[in-house]
């Protein structure tokens, strides 16, 4: 892999500091365990960049399907900021088709998705359709593509937000749920005949969550700029708080130099508020 | 279905083509997101002044929020209308959908995949899986479950769907209506497989030998239309022609955002047009040149 040696994103010091969308791609990607098949969906821009950061950093042996094009492993020179679109087929020898990629997701082949939402809560339970729900929508969110069916089956879920901070984000109750965590008002998973394992990660501009074994998100640790009262004020339902709450592992030089040459136009950033993009980390900070 | 599409020459104009669209239609658009939708045929449905629409489909972009925008849709059945995290919600959708004139019944793509792919086998409904738990089946009382005779599984079912129309954009076809389009297909084979009329643009009409050794994607038999139109899916793109155009897509979502005079002004500018002053216009050419170097095709996302 030559992201860590070419000089198109320049070389990183261990001088250089590094930026709060940096390593939340990071933090992101570490949910990739290697020898996984990985998918993202479209407007998706962070869980994009961390699935190619996986695959050049810990996870060279992932597969990884690319949203919206299906193309399986692409090398991207750059991620542009619409998901369909050829620039994302870049040396992938295979491109499923649109079919074959959402067969295999809901037979269990595939496992891991990353999920986002407009409003998220305790189980992992998502909306992505509406705030002040449906029909009769206070805002209308884009949809879910194909999530309200795949979030049911493939194997485990990283979900993210970079809106935590907001108060609005991780709700008690989704106006509309629209993609499935641990449990919902109609039952578990299990009861509901699902097969695929549900949020396993939740990481926000915040820190990186788990989930209890009843399927509530804990806090397990924070970025280094943010204590645990911050995050439980910024929740909106009773937050389980680990034991040993540390702060999230800092970036490899190799990890940082991974986003920036795989996303050299900066399309993660798209996703963070300007607060968050000012939030700068390391020696040089 | 209702049988195949035989004759040997289906070349027509926009005007024609979109004339097969009827008010209150069940539509299909093909391509996904911001790429390969059928832009210039949807431009001819504004000009036609085409109301009622059922529109259905996976995740859309700019095709069905102008249409929300001209007054054209009823009811989208879409996975997804927005503009990503580049240029955000859509906003004639969203403003349709907020002040209760259309109505939303969001689908997702594997329920969509399916009901096709029952249209297209002639069986009435097919299981699927997920679903169950969200709150989806809310917005679809025409959705069901069913219990498996085989396992006692609970899963849910979807009704066939056949779209009334479907309009698709390839970047070559032939005057039989031979279609070759670049992956990623999205849902167009499914739809022009399901559908009971397909139109399709394309950019370069061409030979049946070129289609044929480009590959066929879209045969013929089930095409009941065909025009040439060239940079027929601008704003999106169309590989290997062209990228997206990101500049133009920006002035739509302002246009869109502003609504009123500004939509007025975006629709008598770009749309009450001929498609080559509109080609003009918006310099479409410049989109070619994505294959010159990756620092260009960088440069046209700027």
């Amino acid at each position: 892999m030559s992201a860590q040696t070419d000089g198109r994103a320049g070389a990183v010091r261990s001088t250089d500091g590094w930026t709060l969308d940096e390593w939340f791609v990071v933090a992101l990607a570490r949910t990739v365990a290697d020898g996984e098949v990985v998918f993202h969906g479209f407007a998706s821009p962070c869980a994009q960049v961390a699935m190619h950061v996986a695959r050049r950093t810990h996870a060279p042996g992932s597969l990884l399907v690319e949203g919206a094009t299906y193309a399986v492993n692409p090398e991207p020179a750059f991620v542009p900021p619409t998901s369909n679109d050829l620039a994302l087929h870049r040396d992938a020898v295979y491109r499923m088709r649109f079919e074959e990629f959402f067969d295999a997701a809901c037979r269990g082949a595939v496992d891991r998705m990353f999920l986002s939402g407009g409003q998220i809560d305790a189980y992992g339970n998502t909306n992505v359709t509406a705030i002040g729900g449906m029909p009769h929508p206070k805002i209308k969110l884009g949809g879910g593509g194909g999530g309200a069916n795949i979030s049911a089956t493939i194997g485990a879920l990283t979900v993210w937000t970079t809106r935590h901070g907001s108060g609005r984000t991780l709700v008690e109750t989704v106006d509309f749920l629209t993609d499935l965590g641990h449990v919902t008002p109609a039952g578990t998973r299990a009861e509901l005949g699902h097969t695929g394992g549900g949020p396993q990660w939740l990481v926000t501009e915040l820190g990186v969550l788990d989930y209890t074994a009843d399927g509530r998100a804990r806090l397990l640790a924070t970025f280094p700029d943010v204590t645990v009262a911050q995050v439980e004020k910024a929740t909106g339902f009773a937050l389980a708080v680990a034991d040993d709450v540390g702060t999230v592992p800092e970036p490899t030089p190799a990890e940082l130099a991974a986003v920036r040459d795989v996303d050299p136009l900066g399309v993660r950033r798209l996703e963070f508020g300007p607060s968050d993009l000012a939030r700068h980390f390391g020696p040089a900070a | 279905m209702t049988g195949f599409h035989l004759a040997a020459d289906k070349r027509t104009t926009l005007e024609e083509a979109v004339a097969h669209v009827r008010d209150g239609a069940t539509l299909a658009l093909g391509g996904g997101l911001a790429a390969r939708l059928p832009m210039a045929l949807v431009r001819a449905l504004v000009r036609q002044g085409t109301t009622g629409l059922r529109v259905v489909g996976s995740a859309h972009s700019i095709d069905v929020d102008l249409l929300v925008g001209a007054g054209a849709v009823a009811v989208c059945e879409e996975s997804y209308v927005g503009f990503e995290q580049d240029l955000g919600l859509a906003p004639a959708f969203r403003r349709g959908a907020e002040s209760g004139s259309l109505v939303v019944r969001e689908s997702s793509c594997v329920t969509m995949l399916t009901q096709l792919r029952a249209a297209e086998m002639g069986v009435p409904f097919l299981p699927v899986r997920g679903l169950l738990g969200t709150d989806l089946p809310t917005l679809h009382p025409e959705w069901g479950t069913v219990t498996c005779p085989f396992t006692g599984q609970l899963l849910a079912a979807v009704p066939a769907l056949a779209p009334d129309v479907a309009l698709l954009h390839a970047p070559i076809g032939d005057a039989a209506g031979n279609l070759h389009l670049d992956q990623p297909y999205v849902l167009d084979e499914r739809f022009a497989h399901a559908s009971r009329v397909v139109v399709a643009s394309v950019d370069r009409l061409v030979s049946t030998a070129e289609v044929a050794a480009a590959g066929v994607t879209v045969p013929a038999h089930v095409v009941t239309a065909v025009v040439e139109a060239p940079f027929g899916a601008h704003p999106t793109s169309c590989y290997p022609g062209y990228a997206y155009d990101r500049t133009h897509l920006a002035e739509y979502v302002k246009a869109a955002s502003a609504g009123g005079d500004a939509f007025e002004a975006y629709l008598d500018r770009y749309v009450r047009v001929e498609e080559q002053t509109y080609r003009d216009l918006t310099g479409a050419e410049r989109l070619t040149a994505w294959s010159a170097s990756d620092e260009q095709w960088q440069e046209l996302f700027r």
